[in-house]
């Protein structure tokens, strides 16, 4: 491994520990909306959009 | 009262639709010309000798494919349809046609005089993407201004509670492009590591913050519309708008990966650009998911094969974005031509696509009159092939070219490995080129020609 792949370990670990749980938790929001994504009011603004605009 | 507020609804939509179909004329003559001036530098790399005039040579010519192609061809049609969706979603008029008219005339005396300058060689130096010198680029910044006054003021006129989704991107994009113009032209941070900084602020946010979420609205609003079906989750679509806000911003320093940046800012860079990988894996499949089950719907229609191949590639591009971002791959790409092929992959693949559905979604309804069926086949088949021929081509000549700089051989031998490459990636801009053309055509005959589009039939929404 060359030299420049590496770097100052301690800063590297914790800028990349607090990123990555910031990235898990989306994750974990980003799946359960994808596997239930609910929304099954008809006054929702999703459906609303179908409806004849101006 | 009732006939009155109809008239009055109906010159409103007459001057929408005049104000829509200059935008996309204007973007689409400066598609052209942008992309005839790529083809020439193109093919620059296969015959070095073409066009040696100072006026035609590499270093003018380039930004000014480049610029052209984001500040006239992608601005000017994504502003433009982002006023009609705004419109559309929000059921009322536009806040201020005049002052549509007036930031497309200052979009389009920006781009001619960047044009121009650059072409005689004013510039800003080699900061990529934003060549113009500051003067123009103000002018630039200032019909960005107008553009988000009159979006949102009209936005702030509707009829509903809610902000549709697709405002939230556009309205979002506009802002943050404010930010972003500003920042990149304060002139204490024009010299040494500030600079660099700065740079990769801007060059990676202008595609990111401005032509992304613009896209990513114009999505969320034609393809519910075309398929008459809810998008699949709006959650879902609100998560990848505040994770693109909180994510994007600061992977542009990814591209000064081994300079003198610090080195927690290169890899704070590196974590968010795989922070990246939810809003694009969530914004993707809440569009495939809302396509599902339709594809024979997708097949025959005029825009959605356009949109589709637009979720694709910003799927792809954004993945491959991702994964470029490491150091131990960045050692390979680093400064090579494989960075261009990504560079097309999300610019191109999923931003022009997904404008040009946008454009054959909308354009027809606003009109009237349809594009020519047989055009709109071969322009979008001309374009793919063109498009994956000329990203091939790249990505494996960049790749070469990286391991033969890392072998230690001389320069040259580099040169000479991927010359091969360049000339496909000639060919491939080519056939991109002339699927322009047939655009060009296909608008000429959306604002202007004799074929009909059918009655509408009226919507029923499908609840999931």
């Amino acid at each position: 491994m060359e030299h420049m792949l590496s770097g100052p370990p301690l800063g590297n670990a914790l800028v990349a520990l607090a990123g990555a749980a910031i990235t898990l938790w989306v994750i974990v929001a980003a799946v359960r909306m994808l596997v239930a994504p609910g929304e099954t009011d008809p006054n929702h603004p999703k459906y609303r959009v179908l409806k004849e605009d101006r | 009262m009732a006939s009155e507020s109809i008239a009055q609804r109906d010159a409103d939509d007459r001057e929408l639709t005049r104000l829509l179909g200059a935008y996309i004329a204007f973007a689409t003559g400066w598609l052209v010309l942008s992309t005839a001036v790529g083809i020439i530098v193109a093919y620059k790399f296969a015959y070095p000798e073409f066009l040696t005039n100072p006026y035609f040579s590499f270093g003018r010519l380039r930004p000014i494919h480049t610029n052209d192609t984001f500040y006239a061809w992608a601005s000017m049609a994504l502003v433009g349809l982002a006023f009609y969706v705004a419109c559309k979603t929000c059921a009322t008029r536009l806040y201020s046609i005049t002052w549509g008219w007036v930031t497309l005339a200052l979009f389009n005396v920006a781009a001619v005089l960047g044009t121009i300058a650059l072409d005689l060689g004013v510039n800003n130096g080699d900061q990529e993407y934003r060549e113009w010198v500051w003067w123009i680029e103000a002018l630039f910044l200032v019909a960005v201004l107008t553009a988000a006054y009159n979006l949102i003021m009209t936005v702030a006129r509707r009829r509903d509670d809610d902000v549709y989704l697709s405002n939230w991107y556009t309205m979002g994009g506009i802002i943050w492009t404010l930010i972003l113009a500003t920042v990149a032209f304060i002139p204490w941070y024009q010299n040494g590591l500030g600079q660099v900084a700065v740079q990769g602020f801007f060059m990676h946010n202008a595609v990111g913050m401005w032509f992304t979420p613009l896209t990513l609205g114009l999505f969320y609003y034609v393809l519910p519309k075309l398929l008459n079906r809810p998008i699949y989750s709006y959650a879902l679509g609100v998560l990848a708008f505040w994770t693109n806000l909180v994510f994007y911003p600061i992977i542009g320093a990814h591209h000064f990966i081994f300079s003198p940046l610090p080195w927690w800012l290169q890899t704070l860079a590196i974590v968010f650009s795989v922070a990246m990988l939810v809003p694009v894996w969530a914004g993707s499949a809440n569009f495939l998911l809302t396509m599902r089950g339709r594809w024979e719907q997708v097949r025959r229609s005029y825009a959605l094969p356009f949109v589709f191949v637009g979720v694709l590639g910003y799927l792809l591009g954004s993945t491959q974005g991702t994964f470029e971002a490491f150091r131990s791959l960045q050692a390979v790409w680093h400064l090579t031509n494989f960075t261009v092929g990504h560079s097309h992959l999300t610019m191109y693949t999923f931003i022009t696509f997904g404008i040009w559905g946008g454009i054959y979604a909308l354009l027809p309804r606003a009109t009237g009159r349809a594009p020519s069926l047989v055009l709109t086949g071969l322009h979008f088949w001309l374009a793919t092939v063109g498009m994956a021929i000329y990203i091939l081509a790249l990505s494996i000549g960049g790749t070469v070219q990286g391991l033969v700089w890392m072998s230690g051989a001389p320069f040259i031998d580099s040169v000479t490995a991927i010359a091969p490459d360049w000339l496909w990636r000639s060919i491939g801009g080519s056939l991109m080129f002339a699927s322009h053309l047939l655009f060009a055509w296909n608008v000429w005959l959306m604002l202007g020609g004799s074929q009909r589009v059918p009655s509408r039939v009226e919507p029923i929404a499908e609840v999931a």
